[in-house]
């Protein structure tokens, strides 16, 4: 910290904007396959989704399950696209690589902490897509009724999600200072996240007695937040106050990572040159 | 019959090489099996909770789905104890030149291409997935009995048809510098095999069992083993099956002679 402290904030900034701009070259390197991987993550489980839709109200017959009809539960599916494009990365798989690589040492000494500065890099190409959905919420918010406020409200949930998500990766990621498998609890935390996180299915379709469940983790703000504001099934004072639970994860969430990584630092032995 | 007894050679050098390294890494099949209860355990919530809303679901109840997972899992994990690593560098193996070493063995190298790397903690989830068919049996309305032999059957067809599908993904190495995308877009399609076939509009359950036959790898031998297929849909798997071998070994064939060693 000491030493952090020497660098001047300006320095610090430069670095910034520079690990965005290095993180938005790198993930566009190869175009196509980055046109690939977004369209890819948002067809499938879109199709999907679409599909248990399909299922139940087109060959089961059902007129409305949760209160849904089909019309809202293909609107969820599709608004949903645009939040879970934002939400998550791989930033976190790449700190419990570092660590498990010894390839630490080489960010210790930089102007930004490595937490931060992998995020920066990391989140560079997230902003990018947000900014893409962001317009084509807002077009189509035009067509069809909503709000292009909630929507931009909604982004702004999303992305604050995208930060929970990571510190939450960052803290679990820190496991690789003790066990060389931080791996794979980083891969059981997504595959929690892809339930409660909304973007399988909306999540008050959930049975009243399971609900606890989702509404007791930040998961929910990943996805399914942003879409119930956008499409207007969550008031004003509503967004303010999920955004306000929102700011608390926040906090919690950097504690975590300021805890995990300060006990991880002090196991943490750099050897070799 | 030398040339058989090659290859069972050459297959236990690998699975002893195999197990020695996995032999090193212990706590690997631990995390290995954590992470796929809590895949198991996220597909088995989302059904749980679609469920709850509906009693029948395209015509499968939700003890039929639950069979249906466990042969999904059965036949995937089949699948990442043999294939799913040799998949994984096969990019490398043909970008970086690696392939450079196996075109020289006395054996044919694609068999060790797909042969060289095995994930035997895998086997532990093809129990699992074993498990879930024998919980679930009863309910779904599985006979039992001799039928149960037929599961070996339709898991190696499963198994078959992934390792087809994969290397239909995987063969563009030879094309592009690096195939990841290819594979990334492999796994998000991948996604259709976690659900029945049944429940897919028409347009995309033809795409499902045809030109993607993502459908082989679970949905199609549990729809087998609970109800049994039309001779058409025999006839379709044979076909399909085939036409991805020709396609596969044709696309290998143009691949090889393009293929300019380590500078490739």
């Amino acid at each position: 910290m000491a030493e952090r402290s020497l660098k001047p904030s300006w320095l610090r900034w430069v670095w910034r904007v520079a690990a965005l701009k290095n993180g938005f070259k790198d993930a566009t390197a190869y175009r196509i396959e980055f046109l690939f991987e977004v369209l890819g993550a948002a067809v499938v489980p879109a199709a999907i989704q679409w599909v248990l839709w399909y299922a139940l109200f087109k060959v089961g017959g059902m007129n409305e399950v949760a209160g849904m009809t089909y019309t809202d539960m293909v609107q969820y599916t599709l608004v949903s696209l645009l939040f879970s494009q934002v939400r998550g990365g791989d930033h976190d798989f790449e700190l419990s690589e570092l660590i498990r690589s010894g390839q630490l040492s080489n960010y210790l000494l930089r102007p930004v902490g490595v937490v931060e500065f992998i995020y920066i890099r990391g989140v560079a190409p997230k902003l990018f897509i947000a900014s893409i959905c962001l317009v084509i919420g807002m077009v189509l918010g035009l067509f069809f009724g909503f709000d292009p406020m909630r929507m931009f409200g909604a982004m702004i949930m999303a992305l604050v999600g995208n930060i929970i998500h990571y510190q939450i990766g960052a803290a679990l990621a820190s496991t690789g200072f003790y066990w060389e498998e931080a791996y794979s609890v980083l891969m059981v935390k997504n595959m929690i996240v892809s339930l409660l996180s909304g973007e399988l299915i909306p999540l008050n379709i959930f049975p009243e007695s399971l609900q606890w469940i989702w509404k007791s983790t930040p998961f929910y703000l990943y996805v399914f937040g942003p879409v119930q504001y956008a499409l207007g099934r969550w008031t004003h004072a509503e967004f303010f106050m999920q955004m306000g639970i929102a700011s608390l994860w926040l906090v919690a969430g950097w504690l975590l990572v300021k805890i995990s990584w300060g006990l991880g630092m002090r196991r943490y032995l750099s050897l070799g040159g | 019959m030398a040339k058989m007894s090659r290859y069972i050679d050459s297959l236990k050098v690998q699975i002893k090489n195999n197990f020695v390294r996995e032999a090193v890494y212990r706590s690997n099949f631990i995390t290995m099996v954590a992470v796929d209860l809590v895949w198991m355990a996220v597909e088995f919530s989302l059904f749980s909770v679609i469920y709850s809303n509906t009693p029948v679901l395209a015509g499968w109840t939700k003890h039929q789905v639950f069979f249906f997972l466990g042969v999904f899992f059965a036949s995937d994990a089949l699948f990442t104890t043999f294939f799913q690593r040799n998949f994984w560098q096969f990019s490398d193996l043909v970008n970086k030149g690696e392939l450079d070493i196996l075109l020289t063995k006395p054996v044919h190298p694609l068999f060790l291409a797909l042969t060289r790397w095995f994930n035997l903690t895998a086997w532990f989830n093809v129990v699992l997935g074993v498990g879930v068919m024998i919980r679930f049996a009863p309910q779904a309305g599985f006979a039992g009995g001799w039928k149960w032999l037929l599961l070996v059957f339709w898991l190696l067809v499963g198994v078959f048809s992934a390792v087809q599908i994969r290397f239909a993904f995987s063969i563009w190495a030879f094309w592009t510098e690096r195939s990841w995308a290819m594979s990334r877009l492999y796994y998000q399609f991948f996604a259709f095999a976690t659900k029945p076939d049944s429940l897919y509009p028409a347009m995309i359950r033809y795409s499902l069992m045809t030109a993607i036959p993502f459908a082989f790898i679970g949905s199609v031998p549990a729809r087998a083993l609970l109800h049994g297929l039309e001779p058409r849909e025999y006839l379709q798997i044979t076909l399909v099956l085939i036409a991805f071998m020709v396609f596969n070994t044709f696309f290998w064939r143009r691949g090889l002679r393009r293929y300019q060693s380590a500078s490739s």
